[in-house]
């Protein structure tokens, strides 16, 4: 579809509010062969039952309450176990509850709180958990990303290098050669954003890595897919994550704090191949800003520039499109006060802050340029504009992926009910996953933060959902 | 650690730890897969043809109004789903094409059948509303570059690796 009527575009309607009241997570690691992926899911939620401040005595107790589970789990053929989501849902004793499996990709954890919110919004269901896990540590690495690769199209894509990183390093290349400007210094901003995600990941317990690097160990790293680095690919993960959506009289039942969920989703073809030429569909700060409609004309004006092309995500831009639909927002930079992005590839970060309008196309680079996407902004030693991914992102803490989209959603949560520290800095948390907090922990909540949203990401681009979390009090609309 | 037990025994397991418990799970599977409705893009590389298609639909108000090719091809067409024609456009927008963005892969996933490093290429070309990925067996791909098209016709593999592009030589 090229051509998008009203109706196409309306934005989506919950018929009730939904509320995220708890969350919980495994660590995370690049394998993990003392722990099935049962025990994994297993831990996520005895921490969503058990460490949120819940108004619960047990498990049972919070069991009462559930409905219907929502679970995402991507890839069958790494963890070769078809339906797992039947043998997750017994070892939680939630049998005989409705119970449905969901798979798009990259996005499949956005995807599964998208399909789990949905069922609170819709009436179906008052009380839902949305789970998600991966194992990726069956195969070695290169199987694994030839089964990665296997998410692009089989035919006439994956048999051509059999790696994702190839088919964002295409990305990577058009894009620093056309809105990059074919500029060193845009691969130094590849860079810091590297840097920086892995110096959150630092601070994070449930994180893969903890290492820190500098842009020059970016830059001195080995090529995967040239243009692209090993330190601009994210990791491939073992763990689980949950999250539980309730209606607004079962959320404040549960917590006294239960934070307002909205989820939109967009779509784009497998194929980067396919992707016809569109006119930009403009945000609503777009609409009516001079300087940046002169500025599309100027990159994409007379065929100059194809969009989306190999530079943008059509998928993101929809999901966005929507998700402020539904919200109310009118500037994400001045409404959002923290994104966690599906930063796979550091260049996918870059096109993201542009999709969902942090910044216009071909100037992405500002957002971290200019400091607006640190947790302290290090031109100015002042809180960042809009922290990105202080949770380490899928650079640093993890992408196990039927996973990654709830565990972007959590901690947007935490941030927002103010309990990073409980989340992070516990040392009993850091002893539990076997690993010693580091001296110089940063300490990462974000205060004052009213919202967020979380980017889950599929493909080059084929499903993309935005969620958005708002404190109750800070509903726009 | 490793630990191998009589593997010459059908039931025999190659564990690799104990403590955990991790065994290996072989397998050498054969998909039977098949090209369908695309078999004419397939079978026209090892025959020296490039081929697209497009939607001939009088009443398709898109693609159809456009007249625009697709290749990669599709069967139907993506807005009126009407089946689409085949096109050969070997000595056609082949005969344009340029290279829209490059890589190199250093580090390949299993089972590929490349020479590492390999030159990956995304393809434009004139009157074709897509870009094809493909590669460069010989030369260095820059942006802009103008190509011409390489067929696998001595040993065709039946796959997409039986098209390659090479810089155009003048005429």
């Amino acid at each position: 579809m090229i051509r998008f009527s009203e109706r196409n575009l309306a934005p989506p309607k919950q018929m009730r509010p939904v509320y995220a009241v708890a969350a919980g997570q495994s660590d995370f690691r690049k394998r993990y062969p003392g722990k099935k992926t049962e025990e994994l899911a297993i831990e996520a939620f005895r921490m969503l039952a058990l460490e949120n401040g819940l108004k619960v005595e047990s498990v049972q107790e919070l069991r009462s309450y559930i409905h219907s589970a929502y679970y995402g789990h991507f890839a069958d053929h790494f963890g070769d176990q078809l339906l797992g989501e039947a043998q997750i849902h017994d070892r939680l004793g939630l049998d005989p509850l409705a119970n449905a499996g969901i798979k798009t990709g990259g996005a499949t954890g956005g995807s599964t709180v998208w399909m789990a919110a949905n069922a609170v919004a819709s009436g179906y269901s008052d009380c839902v958990l949305a789970l998600g896990w991966e194992r990726m540590d069956e195969v070695d690495t290169r199987t694994g990303n030839h089964y990665i690769a296997a998410a692009a199209d089989r035919d006439f894509e994956t048999e051509l290098g059999h790696t994702y990183t190839g088919y964002y390093a295409l990305m990577a290349q058009r894009y620093w050669n056309t809105l990059g400007g074919a500029s060193e210094a845009f691969r130094h901003t590849l860079s810091k954003i590297a840097v920086k995600q892995r110096g959150y990941a630092w601070s994070n317990p449930f994180a893969q890595t903890h290492q820190r690097i500098t842009v020059e160990d970016v830059e001195r790293s080995p090529f995967i897919a040239d243009p692209l680095r090993f330190y601009d690919a994210c990791l491939m993960s073992v763990g689980a994550a949950a999250v539980l959506l309730c209606d607004e009289e079962t959320a404040y039942k549960l917590s006294d704090d239960p934070i307002r969920l909205f989820v939109a989703a967009g779509s784009h073809t497998l194929r980067a191949a396919d992707r016809r030429p569109i006119d930009i569909p403009l945000l609503p700060h777009e609409r009516n800003d001079a300087a940046i409609l002169q500025q599309y004309r100027d990159l994409y004006g007379d065929g100059k520039e194809r969009f989306p092309g190999y530079t943008g995500f059509l998928a993101a831009r929809m999901a966005a499109h929507y998700a402020y639909g539904m919200t109310g927002i009118t500037n994400p930079i001045e409404e959002l006060d923290m994104v966690e992005l599906h930063d796979a590839f550091t260049i996918s970060d870059v096109q993201t802050y542009e999709d969902i309008g942090l910044r216009p196309y071909g100037s992405g680079a500002d957002f971290i340029e200019s400091g607006d996407a640190y947790h302290t902004n290090p031109l100015t030693g002042l809180p960042g504009r809009c922290p990105g991914n202080v949770s380490g992102g899928l650079l640093g803490t993890m992408h196990a992926i039927g996973a990654t989209g709830i565990m972007q959603v959590n901690e947007i949560l935490w941030q927002l009910q103010g309990k990073w520290a409980h989340f992070h800095d516990r040392p009993e948390l850091w002893e539990r996953f076997g690993k010693t907090r580091p001296d110089d922990i940063e300490d990462l909540q974000i205060r004052g933060a009213r919202r967020g949203m979380a980017v889950s990401h599929a493909g080059v681009g084929s499903h993309v959902t935005c969620a958005v979390l708002s404190r109750p009090e800070a509903i726009l609309k | 650690m490793s630990f191998t037990f009589d593997n010459q025994r059908p039931t025999a397991t190659v564990v690799r730890s104990l403590h955990p418990l991790v065994i290996e799970r072989p397998r050498s599977p054969v998909h039977i897969h098949s090209y369908g409705g695309e078999t004419p893009f397939f079978e026209g590389l090892g025959q020296g043809r490039l081929m697209a298609t497009r939607c001939d639909n009088p009443a398709c108000t898109e693609a159809g109004a456009a007249g625009y090719l697709f290749c990669p091809p599709r069967v139907h067409c993506p807005d009126c789903l009407e089946r689409m024609t085949w096109v050969d456009i070997t000595d056609g927008p082949a005969r344009t094409a340029k290279v829209h963005t490059h890589i190199c892969v250093l580090h390949p996933g299993a089972f590929n059948r490349l020479p590492t490093p390999s030159k990956l290429i995304s393809v434009e070309m004139e009157g074709v509303i897509t870009t094809l990925m493909s590669h460069m067996r010989v030369g260095v791909p820059v942006i802009g570059m103008e190509l011409e098209p390489v067929f696998n016709t001595s040993s065709p593999t039946f796959t997409i690796l039986d098209l390659s592009w090479r810089q155009r030589r003048a005429r």
